[in-house]
């Protein structure tokens, strides 16, 4: 299963620090990041992509056009708000909302609501963590050495195409580098060890 | 928690183990009874400040004292690297090589799937060494070199040289992928493959994977955050100075 990535936006080390510890409760998720720093926000949002932006209101002032993008784009990026009670947002289409009252399993639950939401829009797209077996094949050529460009040739097929098949294989297994993808496929004989090199 | 400089430094390694690898390369070793961190700094010819800074940075991943770590010396900070990628290629890595070595050698039906592990680390560990020498054949030459020119204000030729032929940017464009190997190794061990009969051999295995890992990622931290940020800086200034 995908991690869920978390970034953690609050000028209140407190906050930030009592929010990390209490988020390392949260299964399948990580706090990749925390910031204290509001004109960081928009180029570490853009750098790291995270799934779940939790965030002080008063951090998100500013003025980035990427960043707005980042909201506008829906499923993207969930905004969570750190606030003194929930119905405080107009401005800013927050996802879900943390008091500062919130006892630590409510936090927690409004978490997982939100890490459960975005997992479901994964697993929509890909039904499930078995290979296709286009992909199977898309693998055997890749266990094989074949570059992007020499698989599209040989499948009549884009490179464009190549590639998301790709990307969904190394999403599928967790393995992203061409030797962990060899031996997955010498494993479950989608080739034989004598066809490698 | 901080580490301070009165903490005894047995009680810092209670905290936390993983410092042991970090304190060795210092050339400090256990059996320190009650001694302070001071004592043991003054005794090992250690720089207190750089030690303090260097142990606080491994241990608390939000750590990050700008200012602190901008007074420690280029130099220390590359010894110390050096020492970090020695203590890889002449221990880790061959341990766990060795580890994975036994496990090929014993009579079991899976032979040949414990090979293409053993390929598999093999590949890793020639990737990881070629990673570490171009380091200290390429980068570290480079950062002397830029600090030579800040302290004596001058371009030498042979700095000149060195200067104009690299930047600290493109270290930091290739400094991501060492890592996937290695995550790629313990993800195929833990979810693809059937254990072996030696299954604590194996297990072993996969738990020094993780400390590895974990070493690497605390080492890459004192690259990114205390020498890159340090040489950017320095890269301005000589561009502005001259």
């Amino acid at each position: 299963m995908p991690r869920i990535s978390i970034l953690i936006a609050e000028n209140s080390c407190l906050i930030r620090k009592g929010l990390r510890s209490v988020l390392q409760k949260l299964e399948n998720t990580e706090v990749v990041q925390t910031i204290d720093n509001k004109e960081e926000l928009c180029e570490i949002v853009n750098k790291i992509k995270p799934d779940i932006l939790i965030a002080n209101p008063n951090m998100l002032q500013v003025n980035c056009e990427d960043f707005k993008q980042a909201f506008a784009n829906g499923n993207k990026l969930r905004l969570v708000l750190i606030s003194k009670t929930s119905d405080a947002d107009s401005e800013h289409k927050a996802d879900a909302h943390i008091t500062y009252t919130d006892t630590q399993n409510q936090i927690l639950d409004t978490l997982q609501d939100v890490a459960s939401g975005i997992r479901k829009n994964k697993i929509d797209d890909k039904s499930n963590d078995t290979l296709s077996s286009r992909e199977k094949n898309i693998l055997k050529h890749i266990a094989l050495g074949l570059t992007n460009k020499e698989i599209a040739d040989q499948l009549f097929i884009s490179i464009h195409t190549v590639v998301t098949h790709r990307k969904n294989i190394t999403q599928k297994l967790s393995i992203k580098s061409v030797s962990g993808l060899t031996v997955y496929a010498i494993l479950h004989n989608i080739i034989s060890m004598d066809e490698v090199k | 928690m901080r580490i301070k400089e009165n903490m005894k430094l047995a009680d810092v390694i209670q905290m936390n183990y993983m410092l042991i690898p970090v304190i060795h390369r210092f050339g400090i070793n256990l059996g320190f009874g009650d001694k302070t961190v001071t004592d043991i700094c003054q005794e090992n010819e250690v720089d207190l400040n750089f030690f303090l800074q260097l142990v606080n940075a491994y241990h608390d991943q939000d750590y990050f004292p700008k200012e602190e770590l901008q007074t420690i010396p280029v130099k220390d900070i590359v010894a110390y690297l050096k020492m970090t990628h020695a203590s890889y290629l002449n221990t880790t890595l061959s341990e766990i090589e060795q580890k994975i070595f036994s496990l090929a050698s014993e009579d079991t039906e899976d032979k040949k799937y414990i090979e293409l592990i053993r390929n598999f680390f093999e590949g890793y560990k020639t990737e990881l060494t070629a990673h570490i020498m171009n380091e200290e054949d390429v980068v570290f030459p480079y950062v002397l070199a830029v600090d030579e020119i800040i302290k004596t204000q001058k371009f030498s030729d042979k700095n000149q040289q060195i200067f104009d032929s690299f930047s600290i940017e493109k270290y930091e464009e290739g400094h991501d992928d060492v890592e996937e190997k290695l995550m790629d190794l313990r993800t195929i061990m833990i979810k693809y493959l059937t254990p072996p009969a030696n299954v604590t051999l194996y297990h072993s295995i996969i738990q020094d994977l993780f400390r590895l890992e974990e070493d690497l990622n605390y080492h890459s931290r004192i690259e990114d955050k205390v020498l890159i940020p340090k040489i950017i800086l320095m890269e301005k200034s000589i561009t502005n100075l001259f």
